[in-house]
């Protein structure tokens, strides 16, 4: 029965539709062993010559943020193109887009965890280590943005003898909180989830360097019974506390906006709406740098197109939630009676920065539409220029909310068109170069892959017999705790 | 193919004749609320427009409980979930129960001068913000809306409906994939319709009140309420003998995460609606919660922060009670009335300010409803099986287990 839905024209091919069948999550012909050999190949054998060529070229421009930054320490502000009406432009479009992305690696580890979706085992490692450098990228921006960067510890509440405390009622200061909180708890999980796959670098570690580092940070793990035991509960937990946090950092980041009265910022859905556009996101990112590091590191067996349909699906959901949500503002806008709000609406669209507005929507609403049709979602290529293109809308959803409202506010005499100077520009591109700089690191040096999760959903795990289909990812047999009911 | 799975057909599936009782306790319910109701509200000064206003609130929330049902039916088939098969047709009956609330929307078209002050064409000639809504907010185009709404959640949850009995009988598995592929566009549809369905109905009964997350927060009262009724209904079937070994604890367990899970969703939704407005504290915005925390109402939105928040976090947050159908059931049932104590809060401060007037009428007319809105889905459940017998994924969903 199976052949009527899949149709056969690569064993590569999992992406078949029969309800009756799920699918395989490792296709080829891969085993425990096999999978680990692919996996930590990526780490022990050379970097290939595209590894170099690329690092080369982030790094040089991770030294172009950085000259950038001191420039703008020792000069001032006034280096970026901020103005008046305009104080916020890029590092605050910059700041909510790298956190934004940050966002799809705690959901896939977490939330798709708790909803059992098995396909997540083989890109939540991968995406984890995305979202933590995300938010570093993220955080680089609200640091540079308050002025006098030698005192931006006063953003943490530290008891001194000024009596000096920071203002509890800035939502500024909950990101401080909420990022903070989430990018610990993010780091954790990802941590905690690689111990057991450290230890397999560990154990097949060939020289000293790579056994003592390996061995260190694999904290002694043994992959004993009463190991697994815990490693799973806390698995669990983690999961269940992380749930929230991916919910609540980008609503804290939304009411930067929310709770002004500023035209287009205050508006009630912000929350939910900036939660959906960043999974939107974070999962385009994912896509973005999976389908490139899967093909050159051979691990399509791992990674399957039914990994990249899934996203694909999810990019497809989120898009329309994001939809959705901008034509709800646009619809209450109208309906609220309020003139400035349908003012700052109707501006967006046709106003000075409809060009941003439309490629925000063209991006954002447009191109995800093509995922209706299974070839968009299976062929790699198209699948690849769509993920790049809802990147680029993202960006610019943020630029839309920022700029478009600020720029012309309340009174006509001060409005005023933001332009972003060259070192605005350098800057965002300098944390592209750290970004993809860390990201290189991270697969240069640490499993991209959760081997012991893949292999929990392995069909060598008998996950399929009955009295086995429960969360899927780890309980069952791995580990020697083989319980048939 | 598998061992010890459950053969299907050693159960008991249909509701032959152990409804009989359900279905007289859910007449007599309809009786005496209904005529109660209509009764009390004849002998009592504003008693009709008192019985609109509570029916209103009696009619959104069991409106929400069948929405909520068409979108967990729509959810299975969007995510192809395998767990839920065993259940997902008692939600598709509760979901087709949207045309019994079709039917049951005729009396709000009635009092729609009453609860609808938009409605009332003299009030928009001395104010120029319903003047200027009134492209919108007119009684046509809000029946015509209705009738939209009524007829695109009906297509959809008879679709799903008969596509599955179907499958009862061919076993097909193209039916589940058309499902499927159809269910990803009617989550669109969904989405649309109960939002503007939210703003019709509830949000518009204060015209000059406006907030873009309101739609959501509708949704999120639907989806609770439907997961809160949901171990009940389970419960009281099997209680009678019916599929008392195709649904497991296991079943139970993952409706009360389901549950745990959104009515958290609905705590953020609704302090997310409420931190906004608060913080901003523009007068026309605020308006609206100044209502629900004046005399009386201050009150019961503390009930709804504690009783339909902290309680049933902390009930809920432990295995204990989702792996105890009777504890869920009772849970759930509670979380349920919490939801209607919501649409209550949402509803009737607009035409009682500062008093709570909490009586006797507002629970004839919920037991009414109730009684039409159960004695429906008795008689829909009677007419088919109530497990999807040939369904693909049938035997994941008996085999499988929480770990």
């Amino acid at each position: 029965m199976s052949a009527t839905y899949t149709n056969a024209h690569s064993y590569l091919d999992n992406t078949g539709d029969d309800p009756a069948v799920r699918a395989k999550l490792v296709v080829g012909d891969n085993d425990f062993h096999s999978v680990t050999e692919k996996v930590c190949g990526v780490v022990e054998r050379p970097q290939p010559k595209i590894w170099w060529v690329v690092f080369a070229i982030s790094s040089s421009l991770t030294l172009v943020l950085l000259a950038t930054i001191a420039y703008l320490i020792t000069t001032g502000i006034g280096v970026w193109g901020l103005m008046v009406p305009v104080g916020w432009g890029y590092a605050i479009v910059n700041f909510v887009f790298w956190v934004g992305i940050g966002h799809a690696g705690t959901l896939i580890s977490a939330i798709l965890f708790l909803l059992r979706q098995r396909w997540r085992t083989s890109i939540n490692r991968f995406a984890e280590g995305m979202t933590i450098i995300a938010v570093v990228c993220a955080g680089i921006f609200p640091g540079i943005h308050v002025g006098r960067v030698w005192v931006a510890y006063w953003m943490a509440p530290i008891p001194n003898q000024m009596s000096m405390w920071p203002n509890f009622r800035s939502p500024l200061l909950w990101d401080v909180f909420a990022v903070g909180t989430y990018a610990t708890v993010s780091l954790l999980f990802w941590y905690m989830g690689m111990i057991p796959d450290l230890a397999t670098l560990r154990d097949r570690a060939k020289t000293k360097i790579r056994f003592y580092a390996y061995g260190i940070l694999s904290l002694g793990w043994r992959s004993s019974n009463r190991h697994w035991h815990r490693f799973e509960f806390a698995y669990l937990l983690l999961a269940a506390l992380a749930t929230p946090l991916v919910l609540s950092v980008h609503s804290v980041v939304s009411f930067d906006f929310a709770v002004s009265i500023m035209p287009g910022w205050h508006t009630t859905i912000f929350p939910p709406y900036f939660v959906a556009g960043a999974i939107f996101s974070g999962f385009a990112m994912v896509v973005t740098l999976v389908i490139p590091v899967r093909k050159i590191y051979g691990l399509e067996e791992i990674i399957t197109a039914r990994h990249l349909e899934n996203m694909a699906k999810i990019m497809l959901a989120t898009s329309m939630m994001v939809g959705f949500a901008y034509s709800t503002e646009f619809f209450v806008a109208w309906y609220s009676g309020n003139t400035y709000e349908a003012f700052t609406f109707m501006n967006r669209a046709f106003g000075p920065y409809a060009w941003a507005y439309w490629t925000m929507v063209t991006c954002n609403v447009l191109v995800p539409q093509f995922f209706w049709f299974k070839r968009f979602r299976t062929k790699t290529v198209l699948l690849w220029i769509a993920s790049v293109l809802i990147n680029v809308g993202m960006w610019f959803e943020r630029f839309v909310i920022v700029v478009s409202s600020l720029s012309r506010d309340y009174l006509p005499t001060s409005w005023g068109y933001y332009r972003p100077s060259i070192i605005d520009i350098l800057t965002f591109l300098g944390s592209f170069g750290l970004f993809f700089t860390l990201f290189l690191l991270f697969i240069r040096f640490l499993p991209i892959v959760g081997m012991a999760e893949v292999k929990g959903v392995m069909p060598q795990a008998h996950l399929d017999r009955p009295g086995h289909r429960g969360h899927g990812d780890y309980h069952g047999d791995i580990g020697g705790a083989e319980v048939l009911s | 193919m598998q061992g010890n799975v459950l053969d299907i057909t050693t159960e008991n599936r249909h509701l032959n004749g152990v409804m009989r009782p359900a279905l007289i306790i859910c007449a007599v319910m309809a009786v005496i609320g209904f005529g109660g109701a209509l009764f009390l509200a004849n002998t009592t000064e504003h008693g009709i427009e008192y019985l609109l206003e509570t029916y209103l609130v009696s009619f959104a929330f069991f409106l929400a409980i069948s929405l909520g049902g068409l979108f967990f039916v729509l959810l299975q088939h969007c995510t192809r979930a395998g767990w839920s098969v065993v259940v997902r047709r008692v939600a598709e009956a509760v979901a087709a129960n949207v045309w019994v609330m079709a039917a049951l929307a005729v009396p709000v078209v009635y009092g729609i001068h009453h609860l609808y002050h938009w409605a009332d064409a003299g009030a928009a000639a001395h104010d120029p913000l319903l003047a200027a809504k009134a492209g919108f907010l007119n009684p046509s185009f809000f029946i015509i809306r209705l009738v939209i709404y009524f007829l695109v959640w009906g297509v959809m949850a008879s679709f799903l409906l008969r596509t599955s009995v179907a499958q009862d009988a061919s076993g097909d598995p193209k039916l589940t994939l058309r499902m499927e592929r159809l269910s990803a566009p009617g989550m669109i549809l969904f989405a649309l319709t109960i939002n503007f369905a939210a703003f019709d109905i509830l949000m518009s009964l204060d015209p000059h009140w406006f907030s873009t997350i309101f739609g959501v927060y509708y949704f999120s009262v639907s989806i609770v309420a439907f997961l809160a009724v949901m171990p009940k209904i389970l419960y009281a079937l099997q209680m009678r003998g019916v599929l008392p070994n195709a649904i497991t604890v296991e079943h139970y367990h993952d409706f009360g995460k389901l549950l745990f899970g959104f009515n958290v969703f609905w705590a953020y939704i609704a302090f997310s609606q409420y931190m906004l407005i608060w913080y901003a504290n523009i007068p026309e915005e605020t308006e609206w919660f100044l209502k629900r925390q004046t005399g009386e109402w201050a009150t019961v939105s503390l009930i709804l922060i504690f009783g339909h928040f902290v309680l049933p976090f902390l009930l809920l947050v432990s295995r204990v009670i989702k792996r105890r159908p009777l504890l869920l059931a009772i849970t759930g049932g509670y979380v349920a009335a919490m939801c209607w104590v919501d649409v209550y809060w949402l509803v009737i401060p607009e035409f009682s300010p500062g008093v709570a007037r909490f009586g006797l009428l507002d629970v004839l007319c919920f037991l009414g409803m109730n009684g039409v809105f159960s004695a429906a889905l008795v008689l829909r459940m009677r007419r088919h099986s109530v497990i999807a017998e040939k369904d693909p994924r049938l035997e994941e969903s008996l085999a499988f287990e929480n770990a």
